[in-house]
């Protein structure tokens, strides 16, 4: 751009270059005054600028001196002598003063503003008051009375007649009739003479005038009346105005649409109904608040701070280069961060997660439609219903949640559960909350599962903490309630209860939440309380398994905390805890293994999120494959405690090599498996299923950590051994998958471990640093006290050289003002002087005259 | 004891029987003559053991009874009577020892034996002068013959063992009652036999202390080279008789040499075959305990043994951490690495076989062993490339082969610790923690492992529990049964609902 410009410059000609740098020569050349002229027109004479020549021009410094006008400012400083000193000077040797008392008596013209008049005349008026009005001096009202043409305003209010205004000056004139009767000779027949007709005529009017006299009096008395009434009348028809008091013509069509527009909303309703799509945006920012949060729980204090360094640098130099030489690590962060997907689902996991879980979650979603619709069936069914009170409790409750459409969603599933338990009538709507534990299972214990959880869900609800201060108790004393109340059912549940049991616990699961909800410090002490008795059962002997209820609570956990967290008051101890359960116990019977299964899903459960190592579910996972293996007596294969080496216990779940299974159903663990104790050879099957497919959720879960090869290859030893010919075709599968699995993260290749590359030292950068050296040889060197001193002596004289000349100016002004007073009254003297000769010339000249006329007489 | 099993109810009748024993014996007391019919009852009372009547009572008042008339030489004073309570004071004696032991009733019945000895040592009875040394000897017969070990009462013993007088009696009294047969033979006896000579401590503290349990004893001081003389020949004999005896016994026998005997021993060097055969022939802890005897010879007797860091390195499996002597190990392992001369690719296998066992280990041994990692890259500098390798390299697969016994050829130095990595996502945090140490620099100065050692998991569980932090996150989706809203197993797996 600027090049095109230059060349532009350059081809306009040679002309044009030269008349440029003439014009430049020519500004250079010129005098300073023009300089002056060309500044500023206040400053007419170029004459009276003086320039002080420069011999040496010196970088840096300001020069004040250049230039000056010296005519302007001797004219200055006469002008500021004539008023001080000329004052002084004109009052000496007087004895009387002027004294200026005004308010803002030194101000002047434009200063001299209204409120300064106001004041002025206040003062005034105040002073002439005081003075003159001796005869109020008591006077306490201080008011002054108004007065209009000498009366005061009251006087003159008191005789006002308001009649008098709107007396009508009634036209003494004649009516028409009477003029065209008598007017203009008028009719011929009037039988009267001229003097009864204008008799009469007065008498009419005189009796008119009485008449109207008397209608007027009446009328005045009336409104005096009606003035008086009215005062009575005036607050209650004060609110009416006034075109409400005049009758309204029936609105037609356009006064009723005007009207229409006019109330019709113009803006938006802070709180109006939200749209589902909002509702369904605010949920997901609240997720990912909730989220956000339990990801940065989910850290460690460490990790965090190393990541955080590492993704920015701390520090940034002026002089950075921003050649982004940081390592670039957003990589990794990639996968921690948000996203949702197209239906708008959080998807917080990571790549290979979401993978593994396509398939569940389109199944889930399907579900998920499938039960929305059936959901508003129910919906309006229940609306149909319009005496079902359960209902609308239910949807009361709904309302109270409505922030969460996901959680209603849900809650809207479980009332279609629940409709069948809540038509019951025979539960009371409202339940006290139970005094002691005894009458708490009594209430239960008429009711079955799913009744309980109904009368749970009544019991909070009337219960509530926001309903009564008591009741913040009460809460707690029904949640450890419920606590003991798992125990005994599940601390000796036999096969038949035990699917009940769980039943009524997933019933009960969004209670135990709500609860939890309400208080969690006091709840999670309370569960942490029970956790901690557990702990103590169980180190009395840690050769035996922890009993059922321990791992129903360790689910409860699971259900209710943020295990993700990387320290938690709650979930740390029971990680702990279900560690040392796990590689302490023994596993001898079929309750133990499947007890152990069950503390593994549970810990998966946990760990799920953060995706931690939990070394002992490795172990465990170990074991039972290491059970499932036929081994001949003589041989070992390592396996960590508390799996037996060798011995009967080494081969638990391994079939006879008679027995065939290939026939046997996939199968789920049954809850029956965790009471009994007698191992089965479908049970072998299940558990050894099941731990394939443990195996395979757990290394996937720590797949992606460096190192996970570790973790798979022991596996790798003992799935080769697995014999599978007599077991069905669905282990077939799943051995096929772990074993794949398996193989993929043993061969884990890593780099080797090294520090991240720091960033290299940038060399210090130093400012210049100048010092004044002042070496002047014509001035000898001072130390800096001497100095000081120095500058200040040669100031002093500059200043007392100022000061000698400024008096010697005084003085100047001084005798030139004498000279002048000289001047003028010798002056004077020499004109009175003259007149005095003159006036005497004139005398003598007058005399002479007489003497010559008196002579002449004479003659 | 026994008094918390009984009600209420029977408490108060048991105080009530106790206010009566104890009037009875101080009428029999402060009568002229002994009542030998009352005394008899006491005797009797107690070879019964009547339901309402603890035996500890019975015993302490017979305590004080004889107490008494050993003082005032009842027992030979008159001819006829003194005879009598000398005969039912001998079968107090026999009741005694069967107190012995039972096991609620040892210590109270060792306490009335000992309270016994005291005095008859002050006041013999009057053959016999000083010392009633045979009342030990009945005392440490009873204790060898018992069919069971009787560990409360050799606990209790031991407390006595600290005086002198009884450290030198029952050493003296040992070597004849070393059991005739050999060790293989009568296990039981042989292994009551070496607990007892496990009590005898004649460590410096206890000889400083010089305590003795009789005040006329004080006399006649504790000679130490006469006693380590008594137990050397009590240890030969214990070798002699101590060929192919069983897995525990043999540890026993460890345990009695390494902590009583290998400091007194005149010539330790013999041991050396004694170890060797023990290292080479067991695993697990009485290959250790070997391994430590021989590592006192190695510090006191100089002597060599080329092959012990590889017998060392393969003491650590998964298993170890399941057995009483893994502390033992963790200790003797953390000294045999202390030299700084080790060569490097010997010291690099022990710390990669260190972090792999802390991927299968429970959580507090899995604390111990990233700190000794530290620990040993601490000292080692040059194994600091295991976690800051120099040169960029490409992906690998570790080299280093787990399954190789010899240390050095285990190619561990061209590894990396991946496994501490790994457990910086342990689950609980301290472990977590631990391992954090190869992100920054390392510490100054190594860890002290010593209180690490003792550590249970029940002490982590505690710790956590103290921790002061109490926010208490909870879950921010609303479970609506079992199942948890996303990542479920249980039910999963499980046909629970």
């Amino acid at each position: 751009m600027r090049k095109t410009r230059y060349k532009t410059m350059v081809a306009k000609g040679k002309k044009a270059s030269a008349d440029a740098v003439y014009a430049k020569k020519t500004i250079k050349s010129a005098n300073p005054f023009d300089n002056s002229t060309a500044q500023s027109s206040k400053r007419g004479n170029p004459f009276d600028v003086h320039v002080n020549k420069e011999k040496f021009k010196i970088l840096g410094r300001i020069c004040k001196h250049d230039r000056g006008m010296p005519g302007v400012s001797r004219a200055k400083a006469l002008q500021k002598r004539a008023q001080t000193l000329g004052q002084q000077f004109a009052v000496k040797h007087k004895t009387n003063r002027f004294k200026d008392n005004r308010i803002g008596k030194h101000l002047s013209g434009d200063q001299l503003t209204e409120s300064v008049m106001n004041a002025r005349y206040l003062a005034e008026k105040m002073s002439q008051v005081r003075s003159n009005q001796k005869a109020e001096k008591f006077n306490l009202n201080d008011d002054e009375l108004l007065t209009h043409r000498g009366q005061t305003l009251e006087e003159i209010e008191q005789y006002r007649d308001e009649r008098s205004d709107d007396e009508e000056l009634d036209d003494e004139a004649l009516d028409a009739d009477f003029t065209a009767a008598a007017h203009f000779g008028g009719e011929g027949d009037s039988a009267q003479d001229r003097q009864a007709a204008i008799d009469e005529m007065i008498v009419e009017q005189k009796r008119r005038k009485n008449e109207i006299a008397k209608e007027k009096d009446e009328v005045y008395d009336l409104t005096e009346k009606l003035d008086a009434n009215y005062k009575h009348l005036l607050p209650l028809v004060a609110k009416a105005t006034k075109d409400e008091q005049d009758p309204k013509p029936p609105p037609d069509a356009y006064d009723k649409l005007l009207k229409e527009m006019i109330f019709e909303p113009r803006g938006s309703v802070a709180d109006k109904l939200i749209n589902p799509d909002e509702l369904v945006k605010q949920e997901a920012a609240r997720l990912e608040k909730l989220e956000n949060e339990r990801l940065r729980r989910m850290r460690a204090d460490g990790e965090e701070d190393e990541e955080a360094s590492i993704a920015k640098p701390k520090h940034r130099s002026a002089d950075d280069l921003d050649d982004g030489y940081f390592l670039a690590v957003e990589d990794d962060e990639g996968d921690d961060t948000l996203a949702y997907d197209l239906d708008g689902n959080l998807g917080t996991h990571l790549n290979g997660k979401k993978e593994l879980k396509a398939e569940g979650n389109e199944n889930e979603d399907n579900d998920e439609e499938g039960e929305e619709e059936e959901n508003e069936d129910s919906d309006q069914e229940s609306d149909s219903e319009v005496d079902n009170l359960s209902d609308l409790k239910e949807s009361d409750s709904e309302s109270e949640q409505e922030e969460a459409p996901k959680a209603s969603k849900k809650k809207a599933k479980k009332s279609e559960n629940t409709i069948p338990a809540s038509l019951d009538t025979s539960i009371p709507f409202t339940i006290k909350m139970p005094k002691t534990y005894d009458d708490f299972t009594e209430l239960l214990s008429k009711h079955a599962t799913a009744q309980k959880a109904t009368i749970i869900e009544r019991i909070i609800k009337c219960n509530h903490p926001k309903l009564e201060g008591v009741n913040r108790d009460n809460v707690v004393k029904l949640y450890s309630f419920l606590l003991q109340y798992l125990k005994d059912s599940f601390e000796d549940a036999n096969e038949q209860e035990i699917r009940e049991h769980f039943q009524l616990l997933s019933k009960l699961m969004p209670h135990f939440y709500e609860l939890t909800q309400l208080n969690p410090e006091r709840m999670s002490n309370t569960l942490l309380e029970v956790i901690k008795e557990k702990n103590g059962e169980f180190r009395k002997n840690h050769k035996m398994y922890a009993s059922l209820e321990t791992l129903v609570y360790f689910k409860l956990v699971a259900n209710l905390y943020s295990t993700s967290d990387f320290r938690h008051p709650v979930v740390t101890p029971c990680f702990i805890f279900m560690q040392h359960v796990l590689s302490r116990s023994r596993v001898r019977t079929r309750q133990e293994i499947s007890m152990g299964l069950f503390l593994v899903t549970v810990i998966l459960e946990f760990v799920s999120q953060s995706k931690r190592l939990v070394p002992a579910v490795f172990n465990f996972l170990q074991g039972i494959v290491h059970m499932s293996i036929p081994k001949r007596d003589v041989e070992q294969l390592e396996i960590t405690p508390p799996f037996e080496r060798d011995g009967p216990l080494s081969k638990l779940l391994a079939l006879p090599a008679n027995q065939e299974c290939t026939k046997l159903k996939p199968q789920q663990l049954q809850p029956s498996d965790l009471v009994t104790q007698t191992i089965t050879p479908d049970f072998k099957v299940r558990a050894l299923d099941t731990s394939l497919l443990l195996i395979k959720e757990a290394l996937q879960l720590v797949e992606e950590h460096v190192g996970a090869c570790y973790l798979a290859k022991p596996f790798l030893r003992l799935l080769s051994r697995l014999p599978l010919e007599s077991y069905p075709e669905h282990v077939h599968l799943h051995h096929k998958e772990a074993t794949e699995l398996v193989e993929k993260l043993a061969a884990q290749k890593m780099k080797l471990l090294a520090p991240a590359a720091k960033k290299p030292k940038a060399l210090r950068l130093l400012e210049p640093r100048f010092e004044p050296v002042y070496d002047d040889k014509r001035r000898p060197k001072m130390s800096k006290a001497k100095e000081e001193r120095a500058k200040l002596l040669h100031k002093i004289k500059r200043e007392k050289k100022g000061a000698i000349r400024e008096i010697r100016r005084d003085t100047a002004f001084v005798q030139e003002l004498k000279l002048k007073q000289t001047l003028k009254s010798d002056k004077e003297r020499h004109e009175k002087v003259k007149r005095i000769y003159q006036e005497a010339s004139v005398q003598q000249g007058e005399l002479n005259e007489l003497a010559r006329a008196k002579k002449k007489k004479k003659f | 004891m026994k008094r918390l099993a009984v009600s209420v109810d029977g408490d108060t009748r048991e105080s009530l029987a106790k206010k009566q024993l104890q009037s009875k014996a101080n009428s029999l007391l402060n009568a002229q003559n002994v009542d030998i019919k009352t005394l008899k009852g006491f005797v009797q009372l107690l070879k019964d053991t009547p339901h309402n009547m603890p035996a500890s009572e019975v015993m302490n008042t017979l305590e004080v009874i004889f107490k008494n008339l050993l003082k005032r030489k009842a027992i030979e004073a008159n001819e006829k009577q003194g005879l009598k309570i000398q005969e039912l004071y001998e079968e107090t004696w026999l009741l005694l020892m069967e107190n012995l032991l039972a096991d609620s009733e040892s210590s109270g019945a060792l306490k009335v034996c000992m309270q016994l000895i005291k005095v008859e040592a002050k006041h013999p009875i009057a053959p016999k002068k000083g010392w009633p040394i045979h009342r030990i000897r009945g005392i440490l017969e009873t204790l060898i013959n018992a069919d069971a070990t009787p560990t409360t009462a050799l606990t209790n013993y031991g407390k006595y063992c600290k005086n002198l007088d009884v450290l030198e009696m029952t050493l003296k009294l040992l070597k004849s009652l070393v059991p005739c047969e050999d060790f293989k033979d009568i296990p039981i006896k042989a292994m009551n036999f070496l607990s007892i000579v496990n009590l005898l401590d004649m460590g410096k503290s206890v000889l400083s202390t010089a305590d003795y349990h009789v005040e006329s004893a004080k006399n006649q001081s504790f000679n130490y080279e006469e006693n380590r003389k008594r137990l050397n020949e009590l240890w030969l004999t214990i070798m002699a008789k101590g060929n192919e005896v069983d897995e525990r016994l043999h540890r026993q026998i460890l345990v009695v040499l390494l902590e009583r005997v290998i400091n007194h021993l005149d010539d330790p060097i013999q041991l050396t075959d004694f170890l060797m055969d023990s290292l080479h022939q067991f695993d697990g802890p009485i290959a250790l305990l070997a391994l430590q005897g021989i590592f006192t010879l190695m510090q006191k007797q100089n002597i060599t043994y080329p092959d012990v860091y590889e017998k060392l390195y393969n003491m650590f499996y998964p298993r170890m951490f399941y057995n009483k002597y893994k502390a033992r190990l963790f200790y003797l392992a953390d000294i045999f690495l202390t030299s700084t001369h080790l060569p490097e690719n010997l010291v690099a296998a022990f710390v990669k076989r260190l972090a792999r066992l802390a991927l299968q280990s429970p959580t507090e041994d899995a604390v111990i062993m990233i700190r000794f990692v530290c620990n040993l890259l601490l000292r080692h500098t040059g194994l600091q490339k295991l976690i800051r390798a120099s040169h960029a390299s490409d992906e690998v697969s570790d080299p280093y082969n787990e399954t190789e016994t010899d240390p050095v050829k285990s190619d561990a130095i061209n590894s990396s610790l991946w496994e501490i990595t790994l457990l910086q996502k342990h689950v609980v945090p301290e472990v977590a923690n631990a391992a954090r140490f190869i992100n920054s620099s390392l510490p100054v100065i190594e860890f002290d492992l010593a209180p690490l050692l003792d550590r249970k998991e029940c002490n982590i569980f505690d710790d956590e529990l103290q921790s002061k932090a109490k926010q208490f996150a909870l879950n921010y989706e609303r479970p609506t049964n079992l199942a948890l809203p996303k990542n479920e197993f249980v039910t999963k797996y499980w046909d629970l609902i």
